[in-house]
């Protein structure tokens, strides 16, 4: 009997409290994904090719002047597509969002926004630089001339200036400095960025003004981009806030610090939320309305109710005990791809740790019964929804393995008393067949990346493993 | 809150008045009555400003002379991405002696830029090979283009 472990036994006469869920069937996001990237590389190979159609590659070898104005061509066709792509990438549409999970997404965008940032200083050197040879000017007139007498360039420059603030703050030292919401707010001039260098390349450009189906093709992109934003944050979660018509109906302390909300709504069942999904919330309790909160659903969506469980962290997460019922909630979502439909196996194993247990727990009354839900907490009190807990997996035969206690080193996903099995030995102990089972995992970053870490030594393949993570 | 109705509105005023600077709407530019380059002696540059831009237009082959039997001779309009360009040339002896540009593109800051250094360096090369058959200039390929069309057909009108 190991110390700091209780584990539940399955009752002989135990009923599951829900029906059995068909058999899980291959994950269908895989296609999806495979679809949106091939997607998003095609549109790179359809922006080289109007560069290559215009003369671009002769230009290249055509002498100095020619050479690096056609290289600042193909950087800054590159740059704006890539532009765009992000824009797309972190616009919420649903089944991208459904394809990759917000994190994964978050991810890619900062990745692509610093290449995309990258290529269009190269670009405006190269363009200068190129002009300037060609007209035998200095590249500080040319840039001058450039800025001031050219279509749509002022523009373009106000944009290029809008998109160095955005990357400055985004850099890790800023972002450590910057509140979060005074950060958002600074980035959301990016589409102002992105927008106000279309003027030029329609004007300027000369893969553009040559071809009526090049231009035809930019504004599509650029029209869908803008669509996307317009319809996936803004208007869809305003139609479903209207719809829905979503209200505090009780506030339950569940322990010292955890707050339960529970929310009612009208024809909630129709927005099609699951178990482990998020939603972004903003109460409208008074000053600071606007910021908003992502919490998940901790426990599984209802027709009349749904319910939040958050934790004292800080951040506007202590207010919400005394927000009072009736207050009225602004939605966004559901996202999340933390979800049943990503299962490929029978079998469950839900990993979990602080308060990365709400989604999980959502997730536990929507899993075939017999599933396994590991729980790491540092003290007992920090356990949050454990009756609960304890009472749903003793009515389904699940089996609860609650992990307690201090780190066992830096970089360990056990507690001190489990150090001596083994990351991976840990995992193989609780539950002998895990390799063979669907993991899914919630928690801190750095627990998160210790406890993927043992999953892989432990030999259980990428696609059965998954992942969302809170802070990114 | 305050912090961001200023903002807001800090935005929305900086944006009228970048739209509004003259380069910030309405694409590229119009033509222009063309000055007159060149290093002949008699040259009648009929400035022509035509607004519009046809499809295609035929050249007129007037013979307005100043003294000698000097023939001016204007070619056809070729048409670019950038626009119409239409040369002029001015014949004598069976020499081209002179040649005007009559048409281009000179509506906006990079137009006039390109011109400021192509059009000079393709009127000197022409008048050295006494033909159309001169290099592009590099930077300027499509007014080099237009330019060449346009000669060529100007010398095939005035048959040299």
């Amino acid at each position: 009997m190991v110390v700091g472990m209780t584990a539940l036994l399955p009752t002989a006469s135990s009923r599951p409290v829900s029906p059995p869920p068909p058999r899980p069937v291959r994950s269908r996001t895989p296609l999806a994904g495979d679809t949106i990237l091939l997607t998003v590389g095609f549109s790179v190979v359809v922006v080289v090719s109007l560069w290559l159609a215009a003369g671009g590659l002769q230009a290249l070898l055509a002498g100095p002047g020619p050479g690096l104005t056609s290289a600042g061509r193909i950087t800054g066709l590159v740059a704006s597509d890539l532009l765009l792509v992000q824009v797309l990438a972190m616009a919420r549409v649903p089944w991208v969002e459904q394809a990759f999970g917000q994190d994964r997404l978050a991810r890619w965008h900062r990745l692509l926004g610093f290449t995309s940032f990258s290529l269009m200083l190269a670009h405006v050197v190269l363009i200068t630089l190129g002009y300037a040879v060609n007209a035998h000017v200095g590249v500080l007139a040319e840039l001058w001339s450039m800025v001031w007498t050219y279509p749509g360039m002022l523009l373009a420059t106000a944009g290029t200036a809008a998109l160095v603030m955005v990357v400055v703050t985004s850099v890790r030292a800023a972002r450590r400095r910057l509140r979060y919401e005074s950060w958002h707010l600074l980035h959301l001039y990016a589409y102002l960025g992105v927008g106000l260098a279309l003027p030029h390349q329609i004007w300027t450009g000369t893969d553009f003004v040559s071809s009526p189906a090049a231009r035809a093709y930019w504004w599509t992109l650029y029209a869908a981009a803008l669509g996307a934003v317009l319809v996936y944050r803004l208007g869809l979660p305003l139609a479903r806030t209207l719809r829905h018509q979503v209200v505090v109906s009780r506030v339950v302390e569940e322990a010292p610090g955890v707050v339960s909300l529970h929310l009612r709504g009208r024809q909630l069942h129709r927005l099609p939320a699951k178990a482990g999904q998020f939603f972004v919330w903003r109460f409208l309790d008074g000053p600071g309305w606007s910021r908003g909160h992502p919490y998940s659903l901790s426990a599984p969506p209802h027709p009349r109710m749904l319910r939040i469980t958050v934790k004292d962290l800080g951040d506007g997460s202590r207010r919400l005990a005394d927000v009072r019922p009736g207050t009225r909630v602004l939605l966004e979502g559901p996202y999340g791809a933390l979800t049943t439909d990503k299962r490929t196996r029978t079998r469950t194993t839900l990993l979990a740790s602080g308060i990365g247990i709400t989604p999980l727990r959502a997730l536990l009354e929507e899993l075939p019964p017999g599933a396994t839900l590991v729980y790491r907490a540092r003290h007992e009190s920090d356990l949050v929804l454990r009756a609960e807990i304890d009472a749903l997996a003793a009515a389904r035969g699940d089996r609860v393995a609650y992990l307690l206690g201090p780190r066992a080193h830096d970089g360990s996903w056990l507690p001190a008393s489990w150090g001596h099995v083994g990351e991976a030995g840990a995992l193989l102990h609780l539950v002998p067949d895990i390799r063979s089972q669907d993991v899914f995992v919630c928690g801190p970053e750095a627990w998160t990346d210790a406890a993927l870490a043992a999953l892989a030594a432990a030999g259980v393949p990428d696609t059965q493993v998954h992942v969302e993570r809170f802070t990114y | 809150m305050r912090k961001i109705v200023i903002a807001l509105m800090g935005t929305i005023s900086g944006l009228i008045m970048l739209f509004s600077y003259h380069t910030s709407l309405a694409g590229s530019g119009t033509l222009a009555v063309p000055p007159s380059t060149g290093t002949g002696t008699t040259s009648s540059s009929s400035g022509s400003t035509s607004a519009g831009s046809g499809s295609t237009s035929g050249g007129s082959s007037g013979t307005s002379s100043a003294g000698g039997s000097a023939t001016t001779v204007t070619g056809d309009t070729a048409q670019t991405q950038w626009g119409p360009v239409q040369v002029q040339i001015t014949v004598s002896g069976g020499k081209i002696t002179d040649i005007t540009p009559v048409q281009y593109p000179n509506g906006n800051g990079r137009d006039q830029e390109i011109n400021s250094y192509a059009l000079p360096v393709l009127a000197q090369e022409a008048l050295a090979a006494q033909s159309a058959n001169i290099d592009h200039v590099s930077g300027a390929t499509v007014t080099s283009d237009g330019y060449v069309q346009s000669l060529q057909s100007a010398i095939d009108q005035a048959n040299l």
